[in-house]
């Protein structure tokens, strides 16, 4: 039990991992945002997961769980509560370099 | 455990990228991404001490969290447009 709980939580980890790289990898503010809203929500999730794995059976792991649920609720809301904000005032993804496959046709 | 000194890593790296950041959103998302990982520290902490009533601190910190965003973007939503209306 804890050896599978100790296994899903560096799962866990390398999803941040992943999310901290997408951060950084992205020019592209929308495309930015995306990815990292996304990979972080699993990354918590599945590190709150095995957490609870660790605990097994009791009051701790299930209210870990409601954490969980509530996580899995909020992020991606906030997420796009952010990319909607950035869209209706205007900030278009236009001001940052174009994606490197529209370079070829002199756009 | 080895969580506390992964995550404050990845801590350091938005909190990187929030003063990088170009744009208000940029530090606007790093700010809900260093929320969600200070409720993933106070849960480590919680399940290595066996402490149940910080996991309440932990739900109500990710509430406020959110809460915040929701704000903080609409009131950026206004401030661009200039109050047009």
């Amino acid at each position: 039990m804890q050896i599978a709980g100790n296994i899903i939580i560096i799962i866990g980890i390398i999803f941040m991992f992943f999310g901290v790289i997408g951060i950084y990898k992205f020019k592209n503010f929308y495309s930015r945002i995306l990815i990292s809203g996304q990979i972080d929500t699993v990354g918590a999730l599945t590190v709150i997961i095995g957490i609870a794995v660790k605990h097994g059976i009791s009051f701790f792991s299930l209210k870990l769980l409601l954490l969980a649920g509530i996580i899995l609720l909020l992020n991606p809301l906030a997420t796009h509560i952010t990319a909607r904000s950035a869209r209706l005032s205007g900030y278009l993804a236009q001001e940052q370099e174009p994606p490197p496959h529209d370079k070829k046709d002199g756009v | 455990m080895y969580i506390f000194w992964i995550i404050p890593v990845f801590l350091i790296l938005y909190i990187i990228r929030i003063i990088i950041g170009p744009s208000v959103w940029d530090r606007l998302l790093g700010m809900n991404l260093v929320a969600t990982k200070v409720v993933i520290i106070i849960i480590a902490f919680a399940s290595l001490y066996e402490l149940t009533y910080l996991l309440d601190f932990a739900i109500v910190y990710e509430i406020f969290g959110f809460i915040s965003t929701i704000f903080i973007s609409l009131f950026l939503m206004e401030r661009k447009k200039g109050g047009k209306k």
